[in-house]
């Protein structure tokens, strides 16, 4: 089921209802069936992989905090975990890849390998299964209890709002409030109803829109002049964040509805001064997952240059192959990394100095933050890439056609939509919406609720365009 | 509680106002967009039309070498010339769709009767299924009963079936598995899905004995598109009952027609067993429909052969003028009952072309050399006919020397050649009507053709009358004869 459907509409109310109406005690219950027939409106017979991640870290849990004071005992566990669930991970998404690579390097020899691999990603596979990981890994670290009860584990893997597409919870936050009782809130179900409604705009209006613009150009870079595909390139970093962010804060505002925080994933990374600042503003869930359990791990910043660039390309391309089994991935992970710590070497080498005047300083922010939006609107170009020759395409359609090839028309209410959705980024810098809105009068607040109502029903793409992070 | 209350009735409030701002300023534009189906029906009730046909693509699909190029709904129109016909054609359309066009008719519109295509394969699962089905579906969520923006809602959450094709396909398939078939005598086949596997497996044969790949493809798709029962829980029955209801709520009569498939293939290709389901299908509609009040069904299942069927690789309804012209006659002939005073039979006409009307004949021009479709001779080629005589009349307006005889062949593969032949001034004088005779052979070229056209041609802008063309073949033995002296 998917946020921007009618099936979605019908779905929350009931189960937001049930779940006021029902006691404490049986909400665990209803909120699992709600999230199996959630995960099950995709690929119904995918929940059994599901199942089996949650029946190997469950019990992993439980095995690692019973051998509390048998450290390779408990280890072993650890390792018997993490190995079985990144398998899963592994078969359903990176087979695929390592066959087609594995085929094309015994044509290269000479030799004639046909294998074939074709198996379908269940939706949301590498969301859940590095919650499910973070929680085997808090609890060998005694950080988090593990947990008793199948159910509400379950239900913190499986819980429906964000379960396809994150944001990637960790137990100590989703499994606490779980197991706490939520009393009705008015101020919930507005806040929730806030975010919904401006989580939809932002999909539905600004994203869907721009995807279309995008779709048209990468299909045929070619025929358009370079000035069209720069464009479409810069509505992909829209288009990629809107969509992105939009199923956050639709995920955030479904959890709000019935009491529940879920952690923010962006803040107007797009407002970001470098790559490494991006990556504090951008899917904030994810990387705090990799410094947390992979880069601190490997020593984090309090080693020498050399390791510490190594950590960081580590890290980068891991976060790029966990995007998608390709090659485009991987660079673009490893791009995101190097420059990291080029900038890095760089504010070494030469130490900013901050200037005494104000606007001095304000323009070399705007001049930095479009140093950042522009380097990362050219890796965007790898990410959506269908392969290296399309990304190829791209790039050389972007520098080389700028006297003929068609121009993109595009509507004009489209600047527009993009133009409040800029707007709405510049007011929330390090805001929310829901709590952005509190601050304002009570007729300016629901004139807002009234534009982006009328907007989401009445100027919404009507094209069908999937979640882009679904394919994770 | 009441802050709640005051909340909710604002946003009531406000939502009716949207609906205004959205049906004024934005709704027409989406339609067009998103619906434009709904000019059709707009036409019809601008026309004035008191007979509206509902088709899709049978309606107007034609040979690219024809002359007459109307639509069905068109012929029809030729047996009211009282009675104004309109049509409302969109491709790949199935009851549901026209149900929902109908709708859109006013009830204050002239229109007292509709002709609305029953094609049987909009029964099947390939159809029901269908990958179009997406786009057709989103077209009618903007058209529902609904306010504007209730409309728009829905439109703009999805809320009709997004599928991709694969998975459109897989429906299809398990819909095919699933339904036994049902025969009362012994048969191999229990569903549809075992046939088309058992026929792409066995295959069909050519004269050779070797397997014909290409036959036995449109064998399977034969299968596919007909291998079916009708039950009263197909959903075509829900809506064909639905446009029974419907005009007889709006006082509209109704005409079924039952489309002509291509019977002659079906028996050729697959037999007896696939020709008992899609005559037990067309008994079931006839039995359901045929009998109610107002309501008339054309059946039509058998009308045309597989000569007339344009597409002969594909399991289609798209039938050359002599096909259309058929089944044009069948629905007029059904529409008689409601229209006996209006009704004129134009075949009762004498024509210059057969028995089809002045009016549908096209100016022979370079576009179109010859005067009609590809209607082929009953006979083919005999070993021993050696030669071909060509006989016509003709009188040329002017003096213009750049008239010819075209034999033209064409060996099935899309490739083809011509003879030309001048027909000399001395022969044609102007200003006289004169007999032009011409002995050709028939030669291995012409004999290994799949077949060839024999016709007058004239590039020039002056034009030149032509009638009584006679072709024969005869033995080499036989001299030329002249008219009157035919051996066939």
């Amino acid at each position: 089921m998917v946020f921007n459907s009618i099936e979605f509409v019908i779905f929350l109310p009931i189960v937001v209802a049930l779940f006021y109406l029902l006691p404490q005690r049986a909400r665990w219950l209803m909120l699992l069936t709600a999230s199996c027939v959630f995960y099950m409106w995709f690929v119904p017979k995918y929940i059994l992989i599901l199942l089996v991640t949650i029946i190997i870290d469950y019990s992993a849990g439980i095995l690692i905090e019973k051998h509390e004071n048998e450290p390779k005992k408990k280890k072993t566990y650890l390792v018997i975990s993490v190995v079985s669930t990144l398998l899963i991970l592994f078969i359903f998404k990176y087979l695929g890849f390592i066959n087609d690579n594995f085929v094309w390097l015994c044509q290269k020899l000479g030799l004639d390998v046909r294998t074939t691999v074709n198996i379908i990603l269940p939706i949301g596979l590498s969301f859940h299964t590095f919650q499910s990981m973070s929680y085997v890994i808090e609890v060998y670290r005694g950080h988090q209890k593990a947990e008793r009860h199948f159910g509400y584990y379950s239900l913190y893997v499986m819980f429906f709002p964000q379960l396809v597409t994150g944001p990637i919870e960790r137990p100590g936050s989703l499994l606490r409030q779980l197991h706490e009782h939520k009393d009705f809130r008015y101020e919930n179900i507005s806040k929730g109803m806030r975010l919904i409604l401006f989580g939809l705009f932002i999909k539905m209006v600004v994203a869907d829109h721009l995807g279309a613009y995008v779709d048209e150009v990468y299909a045929n870079p070619s025929e358009y002049n370079s000035w069209s595909v720069m464009l479409a390139m810069a509505f992909y970093s829209f288009q990629i964040y809107c969509d992105f962010f939009g199923y956050s804060t639709i995920a955030l505002g479904s959890a709000k509805l019935m009491g529940f925080d879920i952690s923010d994933n962006f803040r107007t990374p797009y407002l970001a001064k470098s790559i490494g600042e991006f990556w504090h503003r951008w899917h904030i869930s994810l990387s705090t997952w990799f410094r947390d359990y992979v880069y601190i791990p490997l020593g984090g910043s309090r080693v020498k240059f050399g390791r510490w660039a190594f950590n960081i390309l580590v890290v980068f391309v891991l976060s790029g192959i966990w995007h998608g089994a390709a090659w485009t991935f991987l660079f673009w992970g490893f791009a995101h990394g190097l420059l990291h710590i080029i900038e890095k070497a760089m504010n070494q080498r030469f130490p900013s100095i901050e200037p005494q005047s104000k606007w001095l300083s304000v323009s070399l922010d705007l001049l930095r933050m479009a140093k950042t939006f522009v380097l990362v609107t050219l890796f965007w170009v790898m990410f959506r890439a269908t392969d290296f020759a399309n990304m190829r395409d791209i790039f050389a359609a972007a520098v080389s056609n700028f006297g003929g090839g068609q121009t993109l028309a595009v509507k004009p209410e489209v600047w527009l939509y993009l133009g409040l959705f800029i707007l709405s980024d510049l007011l929330l810098f390090n805001d929310r919406f829901d709590t952005w809105c509190e601050t304002k009068p009570l007729v300016v607040r629901w004139l807002i609720y009234a534009l982006l109502i009328f907007l989401v029903i009445a100027c919404s793409s009507v094209n069908s365009f999937p979640f882009i992070y679904f394919q994770f | 509680m009441k802050k709640l209350l005051i909340r909710i009735l604002v946003l009531a409030a406000l939502l009716f106002v949207m609906n205004w701002v959205y049906s004024k300023w934005f709704y027409e534009k989406d339609l067009q967009e998103h619906s434009d189906m709904v000019n059709l029906p707009r036409q019809v009730v601008a026309d004035s039309c008191r007979i509206v046909y509902l088709g899709e693509s049978s309606n107007r699909t034609y040979g690219w070498a024809e002359s007459d190029q109307r639509k069905i709904s068109e012929m029809v129109g030729d047996y009211f010339p009282s009675v104004l016909c309109g049509d409302m054609t969109k491709n790949a359309s199935h009851a549901e769709i026209y149900y929902n066009m109908l709708k859109l008719i006013p009830k204050t519109s002239s229109v007292e009767t509709v002709v609305v295509t029953m094609n049987l394969r909009s029964f099947d699962a390939g159809w029901i299924y269908s990958r179009l089905e997406t786009p057709l579906k989103k077209q009618l969520v903007l058209v529902q009963d609904y306010p504007p923006l209730v409309n728009r809602f829905l439109l703009a959450f999805k809320a009709y079936p997004i599928r991709s094709d694969a998975e459109w396909d897989q429906l299809a398939l398990k819909h095919r598995k699933k339904e036994s078939l049902q025969f009362p005598f012994e048969s191999e086949w229990n569903n549809a899905y075992q046939w088309d596997s058992a026929m792409a497996w066995r295959g069909l044969m050519d004269s050779q004995g070797q397997r014909d790949d290409a036959m036995t493809e449109l064998a399977c798709h034969y299968i596919k598109a007909y291998a079916f029962q009708i039950h009263d829980d197909n959903p075509r029955i829900k809506d064909f009952d639905d446009i029974v209801s419907l005009c007889h709520e709006r006082g509209w009569n109704l005409v079924f027609n039952l489309m002509p498939e291509n019977v002659d293939k079906a028996n050729e290709l697959v037999g007896k067993d696939l020709l008992y389901l899609m005559k037990t299908n067309r008994d079931y509609l006839v039995n359901r429909y045929g009998g109610l009040e107002h309501v008339a069904v054309a059946d039509n299942l058998n009308l045309v052969r597989d000569v007339n069927f344009i597409d002969q690789n594909w399991t289609t309804e798209h039938y050359y003028a002599e096909g259309r012209h058929f089944v044009a006659r069948q629905v007029a002939l059904a529409l008689k009952s409601f229209y006996p005073s209006d009704f004129f039979d134009p075949q009762t006409v004498n024509l210059d072309e057969g028995h089809y009307l002045f009016s549908n004949t096209t100016t022979i021009d370079n576009t179109f050399p010859y005067s009609d479709g590809l209607q082929l001779s009953s006979e083919a080629l005999q070993p021993d006919w050696d030669r071909v005589n060509v006989e016509f009349k003709a009188c040329r307006k002017t003096d213009s020397d750049k008239m010819m005889l075209v034999v033209q062949w064409y060996d099935g593969e899309g490739n083809s050649d011509a003879n030309y032949y001048r027909v000399k001034e001395s022969q044609i004088p102007v200003g006289k009507w004169e007999f032009a005779t011409f002995s050709l052979p028939v030669d291995s070229v012409l004999r290994s053709s799949q077949y060839f056209k024999i016709f007058v041609y004239n590039p020039s802008d002056s034009p030149v009358q032509v009638k009584d063309l006679d072709i024969s073949f005869r033995p080499a033995y036989m001299k030329p004869g002249v008219k009157g002296e035919k051996e066939r």
